[in-house]
């Protein structure tokens, strides 16, 4: 049996721990732009504020809502508190998501059952961290994760007979599984299949026909079939990114290369970290008024070193500039990453002993005095505030060992 | 400006809860009640630590008068530049759990940084305000913040 761990409106709980005197009011939890709400309590989705909603407008809908700033350093924290508390109750632990977790499931004793087993978890987190989460037992994880968003908040269910399950699959729509949206809910619905048990019921051979393997693997799921195993450890990366919002609308283009500079010393401390070389590089910008720009940075060899991905990164931006246009989004991807010590020396770029021992004391410095205390002049560009207040040095997907991203 | 500050109801002294000039001032949104203090209140009070212990007083000079500024608030630089030092300014903290600016409650750990002008009549509270960081003015758009306490948003 599998159980899942799904931590209530995380974000804002995690608010409420340390902040006690939010319990009971309408709270929301602002992104790294201070823009948009990414996380809110109960209270205020029952005022009509969604994730993702502008503060401007939650405002509107909301007015006597508190709005904080995000801190993933905390949020880390207590994620990672509740994964040791999981970790003392099952042999095999998946940190799927800074908030979800999947576990394998076995009951506290022989006499007592599931149902028992998951408000044991639920009550051993509360306990530990003060946080609220919802845990489901099912036969699979996809089963699980469903059931857990039926017990919402602060619930506890184990689904063990056929009945019961068939009897929640029913109520649940297609687009309540994971990866499955309206338009492949839109391709299933004119053979009848509009719940989860009519996808089911189906039949296997039509389900991988319209969804691929992938959907094969979730209807095996639903039939109580394992397809996706728990994985107590991150399967290796296949690529790394990093990138995102520039805080609003980017003409400038030395600002533009501020950014690019960030997130290209953001992706080279992941590289190191995961003892990874970036095969390929590529750079996309996405813009407000003009369509993406998108190229590829080619790279003569495989390397996690500043200069060299920035010799390669710098004529890929160019090629993904717009000039005039407003450029919100920027993201770098490194992919074929090579693994191992051993590097395929360049007859036409030999190692550069002095760039590497510049690289080996900036990475140095960094890991002992902190993030980005030695940086390029050109983020001198962003603003800021970019580098002196902390809270913009950590990201969450600076959140270590997640499976999900 | 900032227009109101929050305090919640538990972290005022018993010997405030009762006071006349809190009437009205209590209000609820979920949760553990909260005194509001508003600029545009009658009269516009502010908390204060002072000494030793928190109390009311008045928030500036809205009625204009005496020779006190007509304002509720002060740029940071205005004090840094000593044009408060012939009222004998002192700096006082206005503890606040939360703060609205721009139509935005957010929440604050501490409080706000304030001078404090005593008079016969007793103190009168301004808040320091200071140039808001790219977060704060997105989150409120406004271009100035409340100084906060061991804190910046």
């Amino acid at each position: 049996m599998v159980g899942h761990l799904d931590a209530d409106c995380f974000y804002v709980s995690a608010e409420r721990v340390r902040h006690p005197d939010l319990l009971g009011k309408p709270v929301g939890v602002l992104g790294n732009q201070g823009a948009c709400v990414i996380a809110k309590s109960y209270e205020m989705k029952a005022a009509g504020v969604k994730t993702g909603t502008p503060v401007w407008d939650a405002v509107k809908l909301c007015p006597d809502g508190v709005y904080l700033k995000r801190d993933f350093r905390w949020y880390e924290v207590l994620s990672r508190a509740m994964l040791d508390a999981v970790g003392q109750h099952a042999e095999s632990v998946e940190y799927y998501s800074i908030d979800e977790f999947f576990y394998r499931a076995a009951p506290l004793t022989r006499r007592t059952g599931y149902q028992h087993a998951a408000a044991a978890v639920r009550d051993r987190i509360r306990e530990r961290t003060g946080l609220p989460v919802t845990v489901a037992i099912a036969r699979t994880r996809t089963l699980a994760k469903l059931f857990s968003d039926t017990a919402k908040p602060n619930g506890c269910v184990a689904v063990t007979d056929i009945d019961h399950e068939r009897a929640l699959l029913a109520r649940l729509p297609l687009t309540e599984i994971s990866g499955i949206g309206r338009r492949r809910g839109d391709r299933l619905a004119p053979y009848g299949i509009n719940t989860c048990l009519d996808l089911a019921d189906a039949d296997g051979g039509l389900v991988r026909r319209l969804l691929t393997a992938t959907g094969h693997d979730v209807w095996l799921e639903l039939n109580g079939r394992p397809a996706n195993p728990i994985n107590p450890a991150r399967i290796p990366h296949k690529m790394l990114g990093r990138g995102g919002s520039l805080g609003g609308a980017v003409r400038c283009p030395h600002l533009l290369f501020g950014w690019l500079v960030r997130n290209l010393e953001r992706l080279i401390e992941e590289l190191q970290f995961h003892r990874v070389r970036a095969g390929k590089l590529s750079v996309e910008v996405v813009y407000k008024d003009a369509p993406g720009g998108y190229a590829d940075a080619p790279l003569e060899s495989a390397t996690d070193r500043f200069d060299l991905l920035l010799d390669a990164a710098r004529p890929a931006l160019r090629q993904a500039y717009r000039p005039h246009a407003a450029a919100t989004h920027l993201h770098l991807l490194a992919t074929s990453l090579r693994r191992g010590q051993g590097e395929q020396l360049n007859l036409f770029r030999p190692p550069c002993p002095k760039l590497e021992a510049l690289a080996e004391v900036k990475r140095a410095i960094n890991e002992q005095v902190g993030r980005f205390a030695v940086r390029s002049g050109a983020t001198l560009y962003l603003p800021r505030e970019i580098y002196a207040d902390p809270a913009h040095s950590f990201d969450v997907c600076d959140i270590r060992g997640k499976v999900c991203f | 400006m900032c227009a109101a500050v929050a305090l919640a109801r538990s972290e005022l002294p018993l010997a405030l809860l009762d006071a006349p000039a809190l009437d009205g001032r209590v209000h609820e949104r979920g949760g553990e009640p909260e005194v509001r203090f508003y600029w545009r209140a009658a009269p516009a009070l502010l908390p204060v630590w002072l000494d030793g212990r928190i109390q009311l007083a008045r928030w500036g000079n809205r009625d204009r008068r005496g020779r006190l500024p007509p304002t509720g608030w002060t740029w940071r630089e205005t004090v840094e530049a000593g044009r408060w030092a012939e009222l004998r300014a002192e700096p006082v903290v206005v503890p606040a759990t939360y703060c609205l600016v721009g139509g935005v409650w957010f929440r604050v750990r501490e409080g706000v940084q304030g001078l404090a002008v005593r008079g016969r009549d007793g103190a009168s509270v301004y808040l320091i305000v200071e140039r808001a960081s790219r977060y704060f003015r997105v989150m409120t758009r406004t271009d100035w913040t409340p100084a906060l306490v061991n804190e910046t948003i």
